[in-house]
């Protein structure tokens, strides 16, 4: 049982509700089967339909009522989930944000849109199937079970027989299909994954000239995949073949064995034609909870999942206001003894920062890959937060962290590989500003060189980009940055390696353009790359979590410090 | 229903069988179960008349107990075999989209860059089991089940089996269509939603450090949850539908019970068959229409089929489009079609290949390449790609190519496969155009590129993939080379260690050398690098280089880069833009007379 379930808006109230027309309905399910009984057996006597006619009325109206018990048992359940579901997507999106890039980046960000929507959508209709399952399974065969009881002792025996064996079944066979399922996981995984791993390297198969002469091992490992999983399924398919068998092999015995009584004439023909209708009810509520069951343990399992991230312990401090000047060229900002503990390792992946910078200073920060310099621009841009030290700007309160709105939006901040949303050129320049003009627009697309990329496309600053439009190159991704950080025009900027991966030409050219753009801002840059430095007010050099240096440029030449850290990496 | 025929019939018809043996299981699992509550109906009213032995039932008891054990069976022989002749026809469709795919990779990997369109296409082939196990097992079984029982019934009475026809026909062909026709529309536009969904979704997780810059998170919000509420309306208004239609079609089951009871009791009272037959025929109405009320679920799963087979369609059709385009150079003679068999290929490549002497390919001129005065145009384009473009390269020679990306550096490399034919001018490895190579060029040229794929095997599989034939020893000698015996000892199950799920376990810096052992054991003449150090860090991608350089000595080796480190080492280096050399030369010369170059070598110092 989900120990979460009736900790639901509503939760309570809909089991009680649910449960009510499930009793109604397996009321319902008697008076049918009574009436439909009835029905026949005068009609076995010989009375003619017209006389019968009135117990074949009672019989369709119950009949009908049960089904639209049934309907309204599913519509309030959906509505429910519903309601329930999109209560909880809102929960966790708001958390996502809480969290942050890097919060989220743990359970992998790819995998958390999935949970946003599929998860989601896997929770509701376990929501939506299981409360009504749940209650039918053991309201329905109760009520029949206790009216057969009544009707006649020995199928009510022969009805309880049946369910524990059936379940105690249903029990050992999920655990051996489970078994031989982990037994095979592995080979079951390497087969399946086969064909699209076969895909996704066609390129590769095709350099090491190997592409046409893998068509035969796609034959055989599909072939291989069939066989393994045929001899799971035979395993699988036990337990709904167990619960078939039962049910159907008990409505044979009520059968044969209320026949044999009734030659005796220990029984009566209505009482046996009850039972006989009602037997397959009796059972009908444990196969579908046991068809459905994957579907709502994968929905439960989504469910948890959702709960795991939304527990995740977050510093609600942060939502508090706190008054964040806007940055100017005489502000200043004091880091004291800033460190960041990674939770699982106990670890310290940065710490002991201290500096102190001012107005419209430009900070490079250079340090090997693992140094720390990502580290520090998120905890600096806010999107994460430190465990440890001080934060302050100018002489006002000591901060925790800087993940407040306030300051995150006077930011500008240019990864390796800025996100280009899925929308035209234009939608993505005005980004943070969708008012922008024209004139601003065409002013950014000039400053970042996008122009001759715009006159390439057909659609020119129309032309969609990001996710399902044009593809843009590493450089067109960092002009596309840039033009966005001008539109946006904000006093702080942070740029986390954003040249590294292009190509000499490309860097030459955004480096000159990017140069003007720091100007009267206060800059923080990260990088490998050396020739950045020179542009450079202050220049933190870092090494395994600690700031080692903290000089100006021509310290940093004088102290030959480039080649002591980076420089044998510069040229080999 | 044209895609259908296409890509769904062939394979029913290749696995008939398996398929026939499905569809009558499925079939026989819903007569079994009619006929339980038609034999047990039978014995009970029977019994009570009392008949003076209990022989006098013995068919009837037998035959409920038969009914009643062999219904379970069927259900898992039906579900058995249909799992079966699925899987079946899976596995050859798979080969048939992977022949599709084969001979157009290269395009479809620079036409479609996202790599996951082929993730995606292997995805809507699993998709399609649900064709025949959710929508084509369930109509056909449940179509011949109405029929036979119909046609039983109308022995009896023909008007009586016209008029249950038709009720019963609400269920079988009247409902399917309308929940075809109504929830077509709805789905479609739900999918459009989910798409959206989906869309906004990824760019905010993705793009979340600009949502907190934009500080604009309680717009997103607000127009996510609006779209997410538009999806849920269109959600529920398919599952209101469904619960609708379950409840009516129930009720004209209601209907049916009790026009049979009474038709049934008319029968008896007419002397045309006995009493006992009335329970019988009533009672067996429920499980028979159970069995048929999944053909609408059945049917209106069709259109959600709809767009996987369209991918597989466009697919198919480009790689057709492509390759007349680009490839119908008569020297060439590529087969447009490729479904011939293997050994035909075989024996094709063998005749071209005895155009080239072997003798020709093993002298020392196997690592030279001459590109003399080269041209290239894409199909539909104005502009050449490739201008006037000359290199002359000896064995045993490292050359540099740089420049912008579009400059025409991968066309060039594809120039060099023979996967593109010049439009002029000309490019001949060890003496021969690369078209004359067939499949075989591979075997001259070895290509280390950004994102070398490692498949979900072990490390030692994907080295061997270079060359089958390698030794144990061979491997265990390119992994030294590549430097990574050290680390890969030092894992429990050594080179039987497997790379995990697209190659997670091993860093960026370890998956090149990977490839680079795969490219060492291949041992080609020629090596071209694809800018294989992008994304490493620099001291990573210094070792790399190191490496590369160190175990490629004697091979002739194209280095596409962007960076200017390692240059000195270059015989030559070549700037590309625009499919025009704009600079070359060696680094010395280079840097005493060009001041660009100067200026860029300057920036790439550093300091």
């Amino acid at each position: 049982m989900d120990k979460r379930l009736f900790q639901y808006k509503h939760a309570k109230i809909i089991v009680i509700v649910i449960g009510i027309l499930t009793v109604l309905q397996g009321m319902m399910i008697i008076a049918q089967a009574v009436f439909l009984a009835r029905a026949i057996n005068l009609l076995f006597q010989g009375t003619a339909w017209s006389a019968v006619l009135d117990y074949l009325l009672y019989f369709l109206f119950f009949f009908i009522l049960r089904h639209l018990l049934q309907w309204m048992r599913e519509r309030i359940s959906y509505r429910f989930a519903e309601t329930t579901a999109l209560d909880l997507q809102e929960q966790l999106l708001d958390q996502i944000f809480r969290l942050g890039p890097k919060g989220i980046s743990r359970f992998g960000t790819g995998d958390t849109v999935t949970l946003c929507l599929e998860g989601i959508a896997d929770f509701r209709n376990y929501l939506h199937l299981f409360i009504p399952r749940m209650l039918a399974m053991f309201v329905i065969p109760a009520m029949i079970l206790l009216y057969t009881y009544d009707l006649d002792v020995l199928s009510g025996l022969v009805l309880t027989l049946t369910m524990p064996i059936m379940i105690l079944f249903l029990v050992l066979l999920g655990l051996a299909a489970k078994k031989k399922m982990d037994d095979q996981l592995t080979t079951f995984q390497v087969l399946s994954r086969h064909f699209v791993d076969s895909l996704r390297g066609i390129v590769t198969l095709k350099f090491l000239g190997k592409s046409t002469s893998h068509v035969k091992a796609i034959a055989e490992t599909s072939e291989r995949y069939r066989k393994t999983t045929m001899k799971t399924l035979v395993l699988t398919f036990l337990s709904s073949f167990n619960l078939n068998f039962f049910s159907s092999l008990s409505i044979a015995v009520l059968a044969v064995e209320l026949g044999i009584r009734l030659i005796n004439g220990t029984t009566m023909l209505e009482i046996a034609l009850t039972v006989l209708i009602l037997a397959p009810d009796y059972f009908s509520p444990v196969r579908e909870f046991g068809n459905d069951f994957h579907a709502t343990m994968d929905g439960k399992e989504a469910g948890e999942r959702i709960h795991e991230i939304l527990e995740k312990d977050i510093h609600r401090s942060g939502d508090e206001a706190v008054h964040i000047p806007v940055w100017n060229e005489w502000r200043t900002l004091t880091i004291q003894n800033l460190g960041l503990r990674a939770e699982k390792e106990n670890r310290m992946i940065v710490e002991g920062i201290d500096f102190h910078v001012e107005g419209f200073q430009k900070i490079g920060i250079i340090g090997a890959s693992g140094a720390g310099k990502s580290t520090l621009i998120n905890l600096l841009t806010g999107f994460l937060r430190p465990t440890e030290g001080s934060i302050q700007i100018d002489d006002g309160e000591r901060l925790e962290h800087l993940s407040f709105s306030a300051w995150q939006k006077q930011l500008t901040y240019i990864p390796q590989h800025p996100y280009i949303f899925s929308g035209s050129v234009r939608e993505n320049i005005c980004w943070y500003h969708p008012e922008a003009t024209d004139a601003e627009v065409a002013e950014a697309v000039e400053i970042a060189g996008l122009i001759n990329l715009i006159e390439k496309l057909p659609a020119g600053l129309d032309e969609k980009i990001g996710q399902g439009g044009r593809r843009l190159s590493g450089g067109e991704e960092q002009r596309v940055a840039l033009a966005r950080a001008i539109v946006k025009n904000s006093p702080i900027m942070f740029f986390d390696e954003p040249t590294a991966h292009l190509d000499i030409e490309t860097e030459y050219d955004i480096k000159q353009r990017m140069i003007p753009v720091m100007e009267n801002r206060l800059v923080f840059f990260a990088t490998h790359r050396l020739h950045w430095l020179e542009q450079m007010d202050l220049i933190l050099v870092m090494e395994e979590g600690k700031v080692v240096e903290l000089v100006t440029f021509e310290e940093f030449s004088q102290k030959r410090l480039a080649v002591e850290f980076l420089g044998r990496s510069q040229s080999v | 229903m044209k895609l259908g025929r296409k890509y769904i019939t062939p394979y029913v018809k290749k696995n008939a069988t398996s398929f026939f043996l499905a569809i009558l299981f499925a079939t026989l699992t819903i007569a079994a179960s009619t006929m339980l509550t038609f034999t047990s109906g039978y014995l009970i009213s029977k019994a009570s008349l009392r008949p003076e032995t209990i022989l006098l039932l013995y068919i009837p008891i037998v035959g409920v107990r038969a009914f009643g054990i062999s219904r379970a069976a069927f259900q898992y022989f039906e579900r058995l075999s249909g799992h079966n002749a699925v899987l079946k026809a899976l596995s050859s469709m798979r080969v048939q989209l992977y022949r599709m795919l084969e001979p157009q990779a290269l395009w479809i990997h620079n036409r479609f860059k996202t790599g996951d369109l082929l993730g995606t296409l292997a995805d809507d082939i699993e998709h399609l089991q649900d064709v025949y196990i959710r929508t084509i097992f369930p109509v056909v079984s449940g179509l011949t089940i109405f029929f036979v029982a119909t046609s039983i019934l109308a022995v009896f009475d023909w008007k009586f089996a016209f008029l249950i026809g038709c009720l019963i026909g609400i269920i079988v062909f009247i409902y399917p269509l309308v929940s075809l026709y109504h929830l077509k529309k709805v789905q479609v536009k739900q999918k459009t939603w989910t798409k959206i969904l989906y869309e906004n979704l990824t760019d905010a997780l993705f793009g979340l450090e600009d949502w907190l810059i934009s500080g604009e998170k309680a717009s997103f919000m607000r127009k996510y949850f609006s779209a997410q509420k538009t999806s849920n309306r269109l959600e529920r208004k398919m599952n209101d539908f469904h619960h609708v239609r379950t409840f009516v079609l129930q009720s004209l089951t209601g209907v049916v019970i009790v026009l049979m009871a009474i038709w049934s009791s008319l029968q008896a009272a007419d002397g045309l068959f006995e009493p006992s037959y009335i329970t019988a025929f009533t009672l067996a109405v429920l499980p028979l229409v159970e069995g048929l009320i999944p053909i609408s679920q059945a049917v209106e799963k069709i259109p959600t089929y709809a767009e996987s087979l369209q991918r597989l369609e466009d697919i198919e059709s480009f790689a057709g489009t492509e390759e007349k385009h680009v490839i119908s150079d008569e020297h060439v003679q590529k087969a447009p079609q490729i479904q011939q068999d293997a050994p035909d290929k075989f024996s094709r490549s063998q005749d071209v290949l005895s155009e080239i002497p072997e003798k020709a390919v093993d002298t020392s001129s196997a690592g030279e390449i001459v590109i003399d005065d080269l041209s290239f145009r894409y199909p539909k384009q104005d502009q050449l790609t490739i201008k006037d473009f000359s290199l002359a390269v000896a064995p045993g020679e490292k050359v540099a190519i740089l420049g912008k990306s579009g400059a025409g550096k991968s066309t060039l490399i594809q120039l060099l496969m023979g996967e593109l034919v010049p439009e002029s001018g000309s490019i001949s490895i060890a003496g021969h155009a690369p078209q004359a190579y067939r499949e075989r060029i591979y075997d001259m040229l070895g290509i280390l590129n950004q994102k070398p794929y490692l498949f979900a095997t072990t490390v030692e599989n994907n080295i061997r993939l270079g060359n089958r034939l390698a030794t144990r020893a061979d491997v265990e000698r390119v992994v030294e080379q590549v430097k990574l015996d050290r680390y890969i000892r030092s894992l429990p199950l050594g080179l039987k260690t497997f790379m995990e799920e697209s190659g997670k376990r091993f860093s960026g810096g370890e998956r090149q050398r990977i490839a680079l052992a795969r490219i060492l054991l291949k041992d080609t003449p020629i090596v071209i690098l694809d800018e294989p150090t992008t994304g490493l860090d620099p001291q990573t991608e210094k070792d790399m280089i190191e490496t590369i350089f160190a175990t490629l000595k004697e091979k002739t080796v194209i280095w596409i880069t962007h960076h200017l480190a390692g240059m000195e080492k270059m015989d030559k280096i070549v700037f590309l833009d625009d499919g025009k050399i704009t600079m070359q030369g060696c680094h010395e010369h280079l840097l005493k007379t060009n001041a660009h170059y100067r200026a860029l070598y300057q920036m790439d110092k550093g300091i």
